[in-house]
């Protein structure tokens, strides 16, 4: 192109050393002061771009073609050390989990001083006055504490904003930013992505932002790029392409996203999984395609270049003009409410829990990690449990399938005392779907031995034969082929591996289940998958479901009400509708805005 | 996605796994191979250098000791020696150390107290010390040795899968399988041992390296099997006396407890990694 | 800073002091029940079985052992730890006599060691992905199947016997003197500038000091490296190469100081290993030290001696414990405000 760019990346191709391609033919630039969002779900290849421009490639992956020029010099021929001297200089970096990208052994001082001696502050003094310059500017409180801290005494947001501060401390031309949200709570994701735009205004810098999150580009970029499987498949102004997307691909992932305003409809579903670098090798025609809802024989035999559309606007796609016509599946037979029975399935009153904790000095100290919570829920009925990390969510399920003790109060599952009933007497009518399916399956059972290892704990034992056939036949409702009976989870995609988790708990015909955040980590796509599985097994098999997520909109889209937690206590509850439209408590409206964001994007 | 892969076998497994087999058939076949009873004393023929030094003969390949017993045979006997300390004494103290590891690692409170604090005052001392007191005590022969050897080394068991079995209780899939109304002792061996197995042998694997080379520590001040049993610690004490004319009478046991050692800890590292799921999924992508 | 550091070693020690009264419990215990008449064994054989009844009197040794315990613990807190039925002497004087070589030799081992460990942990894992690193790895194995004592008799055979470079026997020259003053051999002969006295002395120890050394370097090597591996895939060390700075400084000012503790905790949980091996060496050298004492003590069933020594070995072994612990919570500040 022109001058005009700080970052210009040319027909870049990074190759594994078996030929086989992760990212494959792809151009972007970036204009001063401009940001860039590189979007993309798992495996499409978006991280290998600040790898790539910072030299730090996995092993076994390298550069096979093109080049990645930057301020009118050309990284790629450049030596190691001449590129290095950039990195903090010039490139500045904002990692994803800001609690492991600080040393944990040195205080925060000592790192950022460090870091600003090699950017040429030479006195210690002036460094230290640098810093906490810096830090007011992110907006740390007393940031002259701060520099005598180390990483594990602050708070995941509060050191990225450490992190912010390092990155802008050079005024670099370029600031490359890995999804630097996605660790932290929501109403803190929109405080740092409002202080990463504000940094960049005052210190004039292009930022290249990769994420996976549509709804975060648009908010936060001038212009997007799409990445699937190792290509850009569209690229444009950002609220053109949330917008108006010219590609199905872009169109799809909007559709499978739900969202906490407008109408509610039924999520886009991608059938199958984004082709490997392995399978890609083979495909002559576009990636997308078999996945693709308008695909016509030409899209498997021959792969569409990308091409300007509309002014600024290309898309890599043989029908451009058609990715609007693409809709969510109609809402079948007008979406039955199931009837809610009048039976409570859960009742709580004035439910808490305490911990003793020892210090290390061997005191023990009570603390309450939950108080006074009364809730119920009914037969048939979908409840979501919103709240951020620390609002006592996770210690109010393990609470009520037993893994913990009741300390106060009283929680009765269907129809039993939880505090004085024994375990085993619940252990049919309760399930608990894990959050984490890779540690939730044992790695050394086979699928079919996991699903039905409910049976396993009762008196009678069902022969082979009806085993194998309950196997396929949970198999069957959570959509899962036959034939991973067989198979082992590490052999599973994370969809395929939740679903699992999912028939797990659903072998013994529970009356409650307990759904603890099972969509966090999962790609859109899949995470539609996921939550569209929930809502038919919801009409076939019937029963209740307490879904505990840090997503408003996948609560909104599940659940017929809600409860709102903060710190142990529940704030707020009622219908989920009612509930986001119109909050009533403080910290529910925080939490709806930074969930909504400024922007509000439509469909 | 996910093909059967024919891998190579982890090249330290096959050489450690070879060499213990080929110590191992020394020890059961002794008799049939070795070509002079251990104990037969030849008196005129004593010192004999080994075939290929000067002086040596095919008929004493490794040459003989001060007494005119054959080095070969004594090797070879002393192998199944050896080896019967190792798997025994081996076998032993990985049950007691892996059993109290489960409880306490997986029990936790009081019972890990106990059990950790118990560990604490058995490590204080230092094993070579421990194990030669327990033989003060214990009085000498190889069954008295095999106590000894169990009852220092759990600990190392006890110690290393403790910590194994915690990060395993931690697992979603123990709290799943004790939400659907399994036992604790079937949680213990449904769930956790397969988790905590390819850890403990290769444990025991690397411990009855250990346990040779304590078997050799106890011959060689006098403190493990009678005189009239071969073992390399006992020859190397024999040989120690005539080491300046006789250096091969010397270099010879020693050589064979190295091999074993050796060959144990390349085959204990190449059991870790192979059973490693984690290493294994690398290896297979 | 400071008292934070002198408040976790105190922590540290007192929580020692129980454990040690349990093992002198247990050890006491334990030689009771030998088939020794400690009695018996404190006379000279021509003593009269009147004598010995007297003698077993005096010793409290018909009373029940909890009570034997008590007036043996009473005597040891006074500095009495009985007497040596071999050297018809105090127990402690005999003791404290062979502490300061199996010391200096205890503690020369240990910086040899980690010098050796540390170092060659560090150029192994400076050679990584090349073919240096496996050949590494492989002699690193073949030394850790070597234990301290077959190494003792190696070097004595390559480096005594063979090539004759380093003596063998003894801690100094046959004829040489250094006055006594701390009893370390090697501060000694420093203190009265007798610097022949010193090289000599140091001549002496090498074997000994390297067998020990370097039977122990090999799982520090080892520990080091695969704990600067597991240090590199930490997200820390790509971001800060990412803000530009050399290998060199990602290593020594990076990585090193979190990679050092497993190494520390190695040291602090292995060093009874270390001097349970001085056991041996010296025996096998001829080093007059604890080990040597102690092989003659468990040969003569010289019980008060055995107690003595085995105690010591334990104080030592649960003093480096703590001390590794402290310094453990020193490089770790998660730890520290835990």
């Amino acid at each position: 192109m022109n001058d005009q760019t700080i970052l210009h990346i040319k027909n870049l191709e990074i190759s594994l050393k078996t030929g086989h391609k992760i990212l494959n033919g792809v151009d972007l630039a970036i204009r001063p002061g401009r940001v860039l969002g590189v979007i993309g779900e798992s495996g499409a290849g978006k991280s290998m771009l600040g790898s790539a421009i910072a030299a730090t490639l996995p092993r076994g992956l390298a550069i096979s073609r093109g080049s990645i020029d930057f301020d009118g010099l050309t990284l790629t021929d450049m030596n190691a050390k001449t590129r290095r001297d950039l990195l903090g200089r010039d490139i500045g970096f904002i990692p994803q989990e800001p609690m492991s990208a600080l040393n944990p052994s040195l205080t925060i001082g000592h790192q950022i001083c460090h870091h600003l001696a090699r950017i040429g502050l030479r006195t210690a003094q002036s460094r230290e006055d640098r810093a906490v310059e810096l830090f007011s500017e992110v907006g740390l409180d007393r940031p002259r504490d701060l520099l005598k801290s180390y990483p594990h005494q602050l708070s995941g947001g509060m050191l990225q904003r450490v992190l912010i501060a390092m990155a802008f401390a050079s005024h670099p031309r370029l600031v490359i930013a890995d999804e630097p949200t996605t660790a932290l709570d929501v109403t803190i994701q929109q405080k740092v992505v409002e202080l990463i735009a504000r940094m960049r205004e005052t210190h004039n810098t292009s930022v290249l932002f990769i994420t996976h999150d549509l709804q975060l580009a648009a908010e936060v970029c001038d212009d997007v790029a799409v990445l699937y499987a190792g290509r850009i498949v569209e690229t444009g102004a950002a609220r053109r392409i949330i917008e108006a997307p010219m590609h199905p691909y872009s169109r799809c992932l909007n559709l499978a996203t739900p969202n906490l305003s407008g109408p509610k409809a039924r999520l886009m579903i991608l059938p199958g999984t984004m082709p490997s670098p392995l399978e890609r090798t083979v495909m002559t025609g576009c990636e997308f395609a078999p996945r693709c809802p308008l695909a016509e024989t030409r899209c498997h035999s021959s792969r569409p270049a990308l091409e300007e559309i509309v002014a600024g606007h290309h898309s890599a796609c043989h029908w451009p003009e058609r990715s609007g016509m693409i809709a969510p599946p109609a809402t079948s037979a007008e979406q039955v409410v199931p009837t809610l029975g009048s039976a409570m399935i859960l009742q709580a009153k004035g439910l808490g829990k305490a911990y003793r904790q020892h210090d290390w000095l061997g005191r023990v100290r009570r603390v309450e990690a939950l108080r006074e919570l009364n809730f119920e829920v009914r037969e048939g009925e979908f409840v979501g449990i919103v709240g951020e990390s620390g609002s006592g969510k996770s210690s109010l399920t393990k609470m009520i399938v037993g893994l913990e003790d009741v300390t106060s109060g009283t929680l009765e599952v269907v129809g039993m005392d939880r505090a004085t009933t024994p375990r085993e007497r619940f252990f049919d009518k309760v399930q608990l779907v894990f959050q984490d399916p890779q540690s939730a399956l044992n790695p050394r059972r086979t699928i079919g031995s996991l699903v039905t290892q409910a049976l396993e704990a009762r008196d009678s034992q069902p022969s082979a034969a009806e085993r194998k056939d309950m196997v396929a036949a949970l198999l069957a409702k959570v959509m899962l082929p036959p034939d991973v009976a067989g198979r082992f989870s590490d052999q599973l995609s994370g969809g395929q591996k939740q679903r699992v988790n999912i028939a797990r708990a659903l072998c013994s015909n529970p009356r409650l289940l307990i759904a603890d955040e099972i969509v966090s980590g999962l790609d859109v796509s899949v995470q539609a998958q996921i939550l569209e599985l929930l809502r038919e097994l919801r009409n076939e098999v019937g029963f209740s479901l307490l879904l505990i997520s840090h997503d408003l909109a996948v609560v909104r889209h599940v659940c017929d009400r809600t409860l709102v937690m903060c710190k142990g206590e529940i704030v707020e509850q009622g219908p989920v509708e009612e509930v986001f439209a119109n909050p009533q408590h403080p910290y529910t409206r925080q939490l709806v805005a930074a969930a909504l964001g400024p922007v509000v994007v439509g469909r | 996605m996910m093909r059967k892969k024919f891998r190579l076998p982890d090249l330290g497994l096959v050489i450690g796994g070879s060499l213990v087999g080929l110590v191992l058939i020394c020890g059961v076949f002794a008799p049939w191979i070795a070509p002079y009873h251990p104990n037969d004393q030849e008196l005129l023929y004593i010192l004999a250098p080994p075939v290929w030094a000067d002086g040596g003969s095919a008929a004493h390949l490794f040459g003989t000791d001060s007494l005119g017993r054959d080095t070969l045979s004594r090797m070879i006997y002393g192998a199944r020696t050896a080896m019967t300390v190792a798997a025994v004494a081996s076998l032993g103290a990985m049950l007691l150390g892996a059993f109290f590891a489960h409880l306490a690692g997986y029990f936790g409170g009081w019972v890990d107290w106990i059990i950790s604090r118990t560990v604490e005052v058995w490590l204080s001392f230092p094993p070579v010390v421990l194990s030669m007191l327990l033989i003060t005590g214990l009085g000498i022969g190889i069954d008295k040795v095999i106590l000894a050897i169990v009852l220092v080394d759990w600990t190392r068991f006890c110690r290393v899968l403790r910590s194994e079995v915690q990060v395993a209780r931690g697992q979603d899939y123990v709290a799943f399988a004790r939400l659907i109304g399994f036992s604790h002792l079937r949680v213990i061996m449904k769930e956790i041992l397969p988790a905590t197995l390819p850890m403990l042998i290769t444990l025991l694997s690397l411990q009855m390296g250990i346990s040779v080379v304590v078997e050799a520590i106890l011959s060689f001040v006098a403190m493990g099997v009678p005189s009239d049993v071969p073992a390399w610690g006992q020859m190397i004490a024999d040989a120690r006396i005539d080491m300046y004319g006789a250096p091969w009478g010397l270099a010879l046991p020693i050589a064979a407890i190295f091999v074993t050692v050796l060959s144990f800890n390349l085959f204990g590292d190449g059991l870790r990694r192979t059973l490693d799921p984690r290493h294994a999924a690398n290896r297979g992508t | 800073m400071i008292i934070a550091i002198l408040r976790i070693l105190a922590r540290r020690l007192l929580a020692i002091i129980p454990v040690f009264v349990v093992v002198t419990i247990l050890v006491f215990g334990a030689l009771r029940i030998l088939p020794v008449d400690p009695a018996q064994m404190s006379l000279p054989p021509s003593a009269t079985i009147e004598q010995v009844e007297a003698k077993r009197e005096a010793m409290g040794l018909n009373r029940p052992i909890w009570e034997q315990y008590t007036i043996w613990a009473k005597g040891a807190v006074a500095g009495d730890l009985g007497e040596s039925s071999q050297y018809r002497m105090s127990t402690a004087a005999v003791v404290l006599d062979r502490l300061p070589a199996t010391i200096e030799l205890v503690i020369c081992a240990l910086v040899f060691a980690v010098g050796v460990g540390v170092g060659g942990g560090l150029l192994v894992f400076s050679a990584r992905d090349t073919v240096l690193e496996t050949v590494g790895l492989v002699v690193i194995s073949a030394v850790m199947a070597l234990p301290d004592f077959l190494l003792a008799l190696l070097f004595i055979l390559v480096l005594g016997v063979l090539m004759p470079i380093f003596p063998v026997n003894g801690r100094l020259e046959p004829g040489m003197q250094v006055p006594t003053q701390t009893g370390f051999l090697l501060i000694d002969a420093l203190l009265t500038g007798d610097f022949r006295a010193f090289f000599s002395a140091l001549h002496y120890i090498a074997l000994p000091v390297m067998a020990l050394g370097l039977a122990f370097s090999p799982t520090i090597m080892r520990v080091l490296h695969a704990s600067l591996v597991n240090t590199y895939q930490q997200s820390y060390i790509l971001q800060a190469r990412l803000r530009g700075l050399s290998g060199r400084e990602i290593l020594f000012g990076q990585a090193l100081k979190n990679a050092m503790l497993p190494v520390v905790i190695l040291v602090g949980t292995q060093f009874g290993g270390l001097f349970g091996g001085t056991l041996l060496v010296e025996m096998i050298f001829s080093f007059p030290g604890l080990g040597n004492l102690m092989v003659k003590a468990m040969q003569t069933s010289d019980l008060s001696v055995i107690m003595a020594i085995s105690l010591i070995y334990c104080a030592t072994t649960l003093l480096f414990n703590s001390l590794a612990d402290a310094l453990a919570y020193l490089l770790n500040p998660r730890l520290r405000n835990g």
